[in-house]
């Protein structure tokens, strides 16, 4: 029996050469890019549909890539907020890869872009390891999922620099204490920012985009 | 669950590899960083499903953890994290920031995901050599 060894070339290395490539081809393009991963149903959709409509509001253009398993309801809702859209099924694959991004941003019109958003799968744990080309990168959740969601998936809070805990304004009647779930983060990330918010009203979207380098100074929603 | 599409990039990439080197492979040995987010079950499980029918059938994956090294600009710290735990002792994970200074660091060691050896079975034994 002998070993033999190998130069440590990453298993991944082909997806994350082409997240390189997809980081290059939005730079070059002047595009500033956003991945949003999450838990199902803590309001992924909500907070980018209130970031669309915000950013326009600063005469930003805005485009998204919306992934789910199935169907094509978050790319509908994009469009209906005035977003540029391009829908992806994953089907039976529980993340989105840098390969699949790419063939997406075929397919917007990346000239008339200055703002992309990705929209994860809904799933706090494959897409970690699947790094997708974007400049940022946010986790959210929501309230509803219970205030032990940061102590039950710390790896990924541990790397992630910016969080959203949405549906405040439902924490009294779930029985949750948001500042649990403040606390847990900060004790795994002590660096990273954690934001509460209530996407659906608009509470703290602006708070988010300020922190992800969009200050909003139109007042008008 | 992602583990599979790890798995079928590794088999995928390490044939290639391998066709240079005569011998059967009995094992595969993949260092993972501690702070990667797959379970070491679910590796090995996908590795034995999507080796057959390749010449890695008869090998097993062995996952070999390596602990975080973090970088302190601010301080010059290089070393190991400190870690964060629950009270129960149901895991540990580094924290990304300086044990000397408290300053956010960055990730020396952790990350990695790559196949370090493998072992071959020997026909012949090499002369000299105790089995």
């Amino acid at each position: 029996m002998h070993d033999v060894r190998f130069k440590g070339e990453d298993i991944l290395g082909r997806q994350l050469e082409l997240a390189e490539a997809n980081y290059k081809k939005l730079r070059e393009h002047g595009i500033r890019s956003v991945s949003v991963l999450g838990a199902i149903g803590s309001g992924k959709t909500t907070l980018i549909e209130r970031a669309i409509v915000r950013l326009q509001g600063e005469g930003l253009r805005v485009g998204t890539i919306a992934a789910d398993s199935a169907g094509d309801d978050d790319h509908r809702r994009f469009l209906a907020k005035g977003a540029c859209s391009v829908n992806i099924n994953t089907q039976d694959d529980c993340h989105l890869d840098a390969h699949t991004v790419d063939h997406a941003l075929d397919d917007l019109p990346l000239g008339e872009l200055d703002v992309l958003f990705v929209e994860n799968v809904g799933n706090l744990i494959c897409p970690a390891d699947f790094p997708l080309g974007t400049e940022r990168e946010i986790v959210v959740i929501s309230v509803t999922e219970g205030d032990d969601m940061v102590r039950k998936h710390p790896k990924i809070f541990a790397q992630t620099d910016l969080v959203v805990v949405n549906k405040v304004d439902l924490a009294a009647a779930v029985g949750v204490d948001p500042q649990r779930l403040v606390a847990d983060y900060a004790a795994i990330n002590p660096h990273g920012k954690i934001v509460l918010t209530e996407a659906k009203g608009g509470r703290g979207v602006d708070e988010v985009l300020a922190l992800l380098g969009f200050p909003c100074t139109n007042t008008q929603w | 669950m992602h583990e599979y599409a790890v798995v079928d990039e590794l088999i995928t990439s390490l044939l290639p590899r391998l066709e240079t080197i005569p011998g059967e492979v009995s094992a595969v040995f993949v260092r993972k960083g501690e702070l990667r987010i797959l379970s070491d079950r679910a590796l090995e499980n996908a590795f034995e499903l999507l080796s057959r029918g390749t010449r890695l059938e008869s090998a097993r994956l062995v996952v070999e953890s390596v602990a975080a090294v973090v970088g302190c600009a601010a301080c010059s710290y290089e070393g190991a994290s400190t870690y964060y735990g629950d009270e129960g002792g149901h895991f540990a994970i580094p924290v990304l920031a300086c044990p000397r200074c408290g300053a956010a660091v960055s990730v020396v060691c952790g990350r990695e995901l790559y196949v370090d050896r493998v072992a071959i079975k020997d026909d012949v034994p090499p002369s000299g050599g105790v089995q």
